[in-house]
């Protein structure tokens, strides 16, 4: 598409990084510029809860996307601590907080999110931490170094993440999670289970089903009170109760949002309602068949959709979206999702899913009649690994023969995929 | 100076498998693929998991806990999250025996 010899990449997240490595690799020699308001180069997120989370200051791990001169040598004009602070579509320009003005032939919105606040909470108290970007991190670890003890609101993939950071390096740790159950949205009840008990293994404390009354901000901490009435006193509090969409820019500039789950509308080939603006990441979305509009907040879907973005704005085919996938680190277990949870499915265990097993691996497989959707995987991901062509393809599968643990993952799939293949 | 290691028998790891190998205080991978066998660091450059618990396909080891790929070959790291290639090693069979050069 000779049309196109300028893109605005808005955002200097995972999915920034990944989309105009796709779009120099894919031969694109035009210019690209990418606007991201934090003072950093793309990087990683995963290991914000953990790794970064853990390690001491001088020993921080490398989380960057791409190497330290990826940007200066494949030409990208790369703005950091720099706002967009508005996007006309009409006459394909932004403005920038600096006041200078980029026009653009394609725009990619990146704009992720940020950490969803607590209402009435003295946002900047020293007490009180989020969790989404690095300085957030870095500001967490220092704080969790010299504190004896903990509050965690939510009990989601990110707060048992902090959570188990936090027992790791010796603070004292209380959960509180309004649902009855950990994780109750995406993981089967005896899944829940499970996690629970090796989240109170670890010596952390989970309040299931609790809401918060009251939350005060004494000089020495946080006094918590929870509609039980038991009252939680720690040196801090730390909010994770989901991520807010950055869509202010997307909304101005009159693109269509998702009304439920708030996200920029795209489509399969992350188009925004604007024929030149695209989204891709946290920020977006988008129809999934079978599940209707999901907003996905993945490390996968922010490279998925940033690579199908680039591309789609060259008019360059790209290979479909990999079948989605998600991991967490969390209480010395590597725990991987493939597929997406739905209402009904039955689901069916391989391996031991014993609590007391210090060293547990198995995998909960959720089926729809005899089809899978979902699976759930502890410390098992080259099994899981095996198992992906049987859910990407919906094979049916056999409970007894899946959980039989005599034969092989690998062997198993394998069976199965030649017995489709016929 | 070549210094060869036996460190298996022909036969003892099936095709698409590895097997984790401790030499000399290093941990080591022994996969076979494709009618070959091939050695290469055991723990991946991302963060701490064994390769040897990972899955084979096209010629790369893909890491069990985030996927990242290297070949088997080369060691390059081939996607993300990894971005540090790991170490290969030279092997040969001697009748049964399958050795290392360290």
């Amino acid at each position: 598409m000779s049309a196109v010899s300028s893109i605005l990449v808005v955002g200097a997240g995972q999915a920034a990084a990944v989309a105009v490595a796709t779009l120099r690799d894919q031969g694109f020699d035009g210019r690209i510029t990418v606007v991201g308001d934090e003072a950093h180069a793309p990087y990683e997120r995963p290991p914000l809860s953990k790794a970064v989370l853990a390690a001491v200051e001088a020993d921080e791990p490398g989380i960057s996307v791409k190497e330290e001169d990826f940007f200066s040598a494949r030409d990208i004009d790369l703005r950091l601590g720099t706002e967009v602070v508005s996007l006309d579509p009409a006459s394909a320009q932004a403005t920038l907080s600096d006041g200078s003005t980029v026009t653009y032939d394609r725009c990619l919105l990146a704009t992720g999110g940020a950490a969803r606040r607590l209402p009435g909470l003295t946002p900047d108290a020293s007490q009180v931490h989020y969790l989404r970007t690095l300085d957030e991190a870095r500001r967490l670890r220092n704080a969790l170094r010299q504190a004896r003890s903990a509050v965690i609101i939510g009990a989601g993939f990110l707060g048992l993440e902090i959570a188990s950071t936090a027992r790791s390096m010796g603070v004292e740790v209380s959960v509180v999670e309004t649902a009855s159950r950990p994780l109750g949205r995406v993981v089967p009840e005896a899944f829940s289970s499970w996690l629970q008990a090796r989240v109170a293994a670890s010596g952390a404390t989970l309040y299931l089903g609790q809401s918060i009354t009251d939350l005060q901000l004494p000089a020495d901490g946080v006094r918590v009170s929870l509609s039980d009435g038991n009252v939680l006193q720690a040196d801090l509090v730390v909010v994770a109760v989901g991520l807010v969409p950055s869509t202010a820019l997307a909304q101005s500039a009159g693109l269509q949002l998702n009304a439920a789950n708030g996200g920029i509308e795209v489509d399969a080939l992350c188009r925004s309602s604007d024929a030149r603006i695209y989204a891709a990441g946290d920020c977006t979305s988008q129809h999934h068949e079978g599940h209707g509009a999901l907003r996905l907040e993945s490390w996968q879907n922010a490279n998925e959709q940033a690579r199908i973005a680039a591309c789609a704005m060259l008019g360059v085919d790209a290979p479909p979206a990999a079948f989605p996938w998600f991991w967490t680190d969390q209480f010395d277990c590597n725990i991987q999702m493939l597929g997406l949870p739905r209402a009904g499915l039955h689901y069916v265990l391989r391996g031991g899913i014993d609590p007391a097993d210090a060293s547990p691996k198995f995998i909960m497989l959720g089926l729809q009649g005899s089809a899978p959707c979902h699976a759930l995987a502890v410390n098992a991901g080259g099994d899981l690994r095996a198992l992906r062509p049987v859910l990407e393809r919906g094979l049916s599968i056999d409970a007894a023969g899946f959980s039989d643990t005599s034969t092989t993952m690998k062997a198993y799939a394998k069976a199965l995929l030649a017995s489709a293949a016929g | 100076m070549a210094n060869w290691i036996k460190i298996a028998q022909v036969g003892q790891v099936d095709e698409d498998e590895s097997l984790a190998i401790e030499v000399d205080g290093k941990q080591l991978a022994l996969h076979h693929t494709e009618g070959e066998y091939f050695v290469t660091d055991n723990v991946c450059t991302h963060q701490y998991a064994l390769l040897s618990d990972g899955y084979i396909e096209d010629g790369c080891v893909e890491c069990p806990l985030h996927q990242a790929q290297f070949d088997l070959r080369t060691g390059k790291a081939m996607c993300a999250p990894a971005t540090v290639d790991i170490q290969t090693y030279q092997v040969k069979t001697e009748g049964e025996d399958i050795l290392v050069e360290l």
